[in-house]
């Protein structure tokens, strides 16, 4: 099962990516969890440590034109062994790399490395029996520009607003133009007619409604992991529905 | 007065970016709002509603695509692919990502 979860900032795509890792690894799958966000966030909702300053540039190395790619030699699963960090129930998190004070060079390396790696991932026989849950920044660029080539399900996390929706919608045109199959979830949900009205907006069935929850604006104020701080919420148990859900399709037929 | 609203996504930057122009171009200012989201939503909090921002032009795909013949000014640009939004607000999308692109 490799997927990556995508929508509007705010839409709480890296809630439901840290928790969907963490409850899918718990039920003994061996999880990499992928950062593509260059101002991450995924390590806070998976309840990891934030790993060091970008580790994925020592596996970057430039051409002879200068331009930066992954190192000879380096393939995806010594990347992931080397540079992934640890995050509780033994998922693996990796990070594209992140904006520091000294700005944009020092992370290019980083970046291309990532990209290179991310685009490895399918030819690499040992991960095949690996869940893989990436985390895609806001709106529908990474997916345009080929950030999830690893993603067999684009997951759309979807508030009921209308630019939440006008996003999925573009997000959910390339995935389809990619072959990748779509999953949308509606999130922060007051009530039933909220996961229909994302429904309508959208024009994609919802497959889980995330409702509205305190319980993750309380871990979210105190910058604690939403499956650690409240593991019974009823945001929690929604996306264990998602789980459930991705897990009976990557069994079904086809 | 130039202001640019950055922040976090989902903070509300769309939303204080569009009411702040309506309220500027309320207080008797000309206001040019610029979009410049690959994922452009501020139609939407300026009020031109969610078909009409689904439906604005982006001025790069515009000019890549040949609309024009020379090379425009700023203000062409703005004159030509601009729209026009409530309270005499003037709005120009910059660039949007509707396909996917080679990797």
């Amino acid at each position: 099962m490799w997927l990556a979860v995508a929508g509007k900032g705010g839409a709480g795509k890296s809630v439901v990516a840290g928790t969907l890792a963490r409850i899918l690894a718990r039920d003994g799958a061996r999880v990499l969890a992928l950062d593509s966000d260059m101002m991450p966030g995924l390590a806070l909702t998976l309840g990891a440590e934030e790993p060091p300053l970008p580790p994925l540039l020592e596996a970057a190395e430039q051409d002879e034109s200068g331009r930066w790619r992954l190192k000879r030699g380096i393939g995806p699963v010594r990347a992931i062994a080397r540079f992934s960090t640890d995050a509780p129930d033994g998922v693996r998190l990796l990070q594209c790399g992140k904006l520091t004070a000294a700005g944009r060079a020092p992370i290019m390396g980083a970046f291309h490395a990532y990209y290179g790696i991310i685009h490895r991932l399918t030819r690499a026989k040992t991960l095949r029996s690996w869940t893989i849950v990436g985390d895609l920044p806001a709106g529908q660029r990474q997916l345009a520009f080929d950030w999830a080539p690893y993603a067999e399900t684009v997951v759309l996390v979807v508030e009921p607003t209308w630019k939440s929706a006008l996003t999925a919608r573009r997000a959910a045109r390339i995935a389809r133009s990619r072959n990748v199959e779509i999953l949308t979830i509606a999130s922060q949900t007051r009530s039933r007619d909220d996961a229909r009205l994302v429904e309508r907006l959208v024009g994609e069935p919802v497959v889980v409604a995330v409702p509205h929850d305190e319980a993750v604006a309380r871990a979210e104020r105190e910058g604690a992991a939403l499956i650690d701080r409240a593991p019974r919420s009823p945001a929690v148990r929604a996306i264990e529905r998602l789980a459930d859900e991705l897990r009976a399709r990557s069994l079904g037929p086809g | 007065m130039k202001i640019a609203v950055a922040g976090k996504g989902g903070v509300g930057k769309t939303t204080v970016s569009g009411t702040l122009a309506r309220a500027l171009a309320q207080s008797g200012r000309r206001v040019l709002a610029v979009d410049a989201d690959i994922n452009p939503m501020l139609g939407i909090s300026l009020g031109l509603g969610p078909e009409d921002t689904e439906s604005l032009v982006a001025a790069r795909q515009a000019l890549d695509e040949g609309e024009l013949e020379h090379q425009p000014s700023a203000a062409g640009i703005v004159e030509t692919f601009g729209a026009d939004a409530p309270d005499g607000v003037r709005l120009v999308v910059v660039s949007r990502i509707e396909l996917a692109e080679p990797g």
